[in-house]
């Protein structure tokens, strides 16, 4: 069947930092969790994000996150990594889908539970024989009540769920995942990775697994660049599918600026800076926007 | 539908499916020198999830079988906390090495009894602490080796977490404690690390949401270069605000000072020494040396594992090795047993 191409965005603006996924020292943590505790505040810094450039969110759907949307009142391309769960219970919860699972069963609605048991049903044989594709799918039902009803541009699986799948080679679950995400959300289906380098490999040898496109570390510290920066560099040079770049000042080691540069300079499609990572949203991202970039890649949809 | 291909290294396997034995047995796979051979859960629906994420290794129901059938080299036990001893027990009787989470046991005796038997079988037996593989945290504790900071005159330490909903294993009455045994514990082994083991202790704790403790605040009286020191010591699971733990190490000593978090390592030096220069010097963590190969919970669970591996295959032994988490067991039964009385002080060592 012929997918439609849907464009891989150049930049977004980040707000992983707020589940605690961006690294930055602790007190400008805290200081971001602070000035945008109130989705006022951070609707506004959205906003002026999207006006310097910024194709589109980067976030969990938190309920804090939804709040400021709907304070924005237009519809706003929304990239948005699942599971929504802060990373201090994702670490509670372990690596994989099943912890998860098993807590979103206990504390959702009948409704909810029904549309997972239905998911179930109609992957009986997966499921019922461990298949971590099926069990997301099933995750997702849940998760999927998250999402803004219009302006999903593409679900993110979060690093804790991708790197159990990578570190085990489980190609099967990259494919089967991809492409559920592309039927059941209608959206590009990204992986989030702390390991950029060892997937952009897999994804190599696996010709691309279906995947439409990365989100990992890009940065001169090597953070989020397993196994090495020399080899996740090697790999950027000629990617198998586009890649957008976090922790650009790799944990405040660089300036936004050369982190920006870096990325761009080692083959990095898109980036997506953090509001943890950003003093002035709007000037630093209009001063990214104004850069030239070569050619569009595009993720099937 | 696991596509890595096998190759040589010591054969390793893991017992006990949940969280913690997930995360072992997919990041062995990218330790050097490791081959992940069995894997081992009594529930059904636990070897069908790991087969399902992709750990195409055999999977049985009893370890015993597991240790005949595979013949792993070396166990990484992950089972809940009352089992351990007894798995531990069958993998050391065996002869193999043994990598067990911490707490090893849900007593102090039983910990002994456990690392009395690895000695006398000959098998080593390593306690999950990954807080001691932490380059910032390793390169503190190796700081303080040099005595660049000369007598010390004040130490303190901390760690804070908000996840005081979360661990509903640590909220079982069964479980040896709350959060120093199932947290902090990381935390007193780097300090054992640093000073050597408390003499006596002191703590007082508050037990908030279940049967065991919520935070504990305690004093650490240790030796350090002929003098006497007491270290600073608090650690709570329910303080609002922390994203993600954070653990504080802050020392004071005649020639300088260091504070160690998860962010830096920062020193104050009034002469160059230990390898840094006067004045002061702030290392950003991610600027420190990160060696590991694949990250999954962070470099140091994978810089743990390949340490041990590396003790199992006849390397140097890791600081996590059994006499010194016994230590660390010690001084926990012996801030509990303080915290029961009132905070009075209580000696470290056999009770």
């Amino acid at each position: 069947m012929r997918r439609a191409a849907r464009e891989v965005p150049r930049l977004l603006v980040s707000a992983r930092s707020l589940s605690g996924v961006t690294r930055a020292p602790r007190e400008r943590m805290l200081e971001i969790t602070a000035r945008f505790h109130e989705p006022e505040s951070l609707a506004v810094a959205l906003s002026k994000a999207l006006d310097a450039g910024a194709a589109g969110i980067l976030a969990n759907p938190s309920r804090l996150m939804r709040a400021a949307l709907s304070e924005l009142g237009r519809v706003v391309p929304m990239h948005a990594v699942l599971p929504d769960i802060p990373q201090v219970d994702l670490a509670d919860l372990g690596p994989g889908v099943d912890g998860l699972l098993e807590r979103r069963r206990k504390r959702v609605g009948s409704g909810v539970r029904w549309r997972m048991r239905l998911s179930r049903l109609r992957r009986l044989p997966g499921y019922a024989a461990g298949d971590m594709a099926a069990r997301l799918a099933v995750l997702m039902e849940v998760e999927a009540r998250a999402l803004p009803r219009r302006g999903t541009a593409s679900v993110v699986i979060a690093s804790a769920i991708t790197d159990l799948a990578l570190a085990t080679g489980n190609r099967g679950f990259f494919e089967r995942a991809a492409r559920y995400m592309r039927r059941r959300f209608h959206a590009a289906a990204g992986f989030e990775t702390a390991n950029l380098g060892v997937m952009l490999a897999r994804l190599r040898e696996w010709e691309g697994a279906g995947v439409d496109f990365v989100v990992g570390g890009v940065n001169p510290g090597g953070l989020g660049m397993k196994p090495d920066l020399a080899t996740t560099l090697r790999e950027l040079g000629s990617p198998p599918v586009p890649v957008i770049a976090t922790e650009l000042t790799a944990g405040g080691l660089c300036t936004l600026e050369e982190g920006v540069a870096f990325a761009r300079q080692h083959g990095a499609h898109g980036l997506a800076p953090d509001l943890a990572e950003m003093d002035d949203v709007a000037r630093e991202l209009r001063a990214m926007g104004a850069v030239a970039v070569p050619q569009p890649a595009t993720a099937g949809v | 539908m696991n596509d890595t291909s096998p190759s040589d290294g010591l054969r390793v396997g893991v017992v006990g499916l949940g969280r913690l034995g997930i995360a072992h047995a997919a990041r062995l796979g990218h330790v050097p020198g490791a081959r992940l051979v069995a894997i081992a859960d009594v529930h059904g629906g636990a070897r069908a999830s790991a087969r399902g994420m992709g750990l195409a290794v055999p999977a049985f129901r009893d370890v015993r079988r597991m240790l005949a059938r595979a013949e792993p080299e070396a166990v990484v036990v992950c089972v809940p906390e009352a089992q351990r001893p007894a798995v531990a027990r069958a993998a050391i009787e065996a002869g193999r090495a043994v990598l067990i989470e911490h707490p090893m046991a849900p007593t102090l005796d039983q910990a002994r009894q456990l690392v009395r038997q690895a000695a006398e079988r000959g098998a080593r037996l390593a306690v999950a602490h990954p807080l001691a593989f932490d380059p910032v945290f390793a390169q503190a504790a190796a700081f303080v080796a040099t005595g660049a900071l000369g007598r010390l005159t004040n130490a303190s330490a901390s760690m804070f977490l908000s996840r005081v909903f979360a661990p509903r294993a640590a909220r079982h009455a069964r479980a040896s404690g709350g959060v120093v045994a199932q947290v902090a514990s990381d935390l007193l082994l780097v300090l054992e690390r640093m000073f050597g083991r408390p003499q006596q202790v002191r703590a007082t704790w508050t037990r908030l949401y279940g049967p065991h403790e919520d935070e504990l605040h305690g004093t650490l009286h240790v030796e350090h270069r002929g003098a006497p020191l007491a270290v600073g010591f608090d650690a709570s699971w329910s303080a609002p605000g922390y994203l993600r733990a954070a653990t504080v190490i802050e020392l004071h000593g005649e020639r300088g000072s260091l504070l160690a978090s998860d962010d830096a390592l920062e020193f104050e030096l009034k002469d160059a020494a230990g390898g840094m220069p006067s004045g002061y010097t702030r290392v950003r963590a991610p600027g420190l040396p990160h060696v590991a190969t694949f990250d999954l919970g962070g470099d140091a669970p994978w810089l743990e594992d390949a340490a041990f591996v590396a003790w199992a295959a006849g390397g140097a032994e890791p600081p996590h090795a059994a006499d010194a988490a016994l230590d660390v067991e010690r001084v926990v039964d012996a801030l509990y047993r303080s915290a029961r009385n009132g905070g009075a002080a209580v000696a470290v060592g056999e009770p």
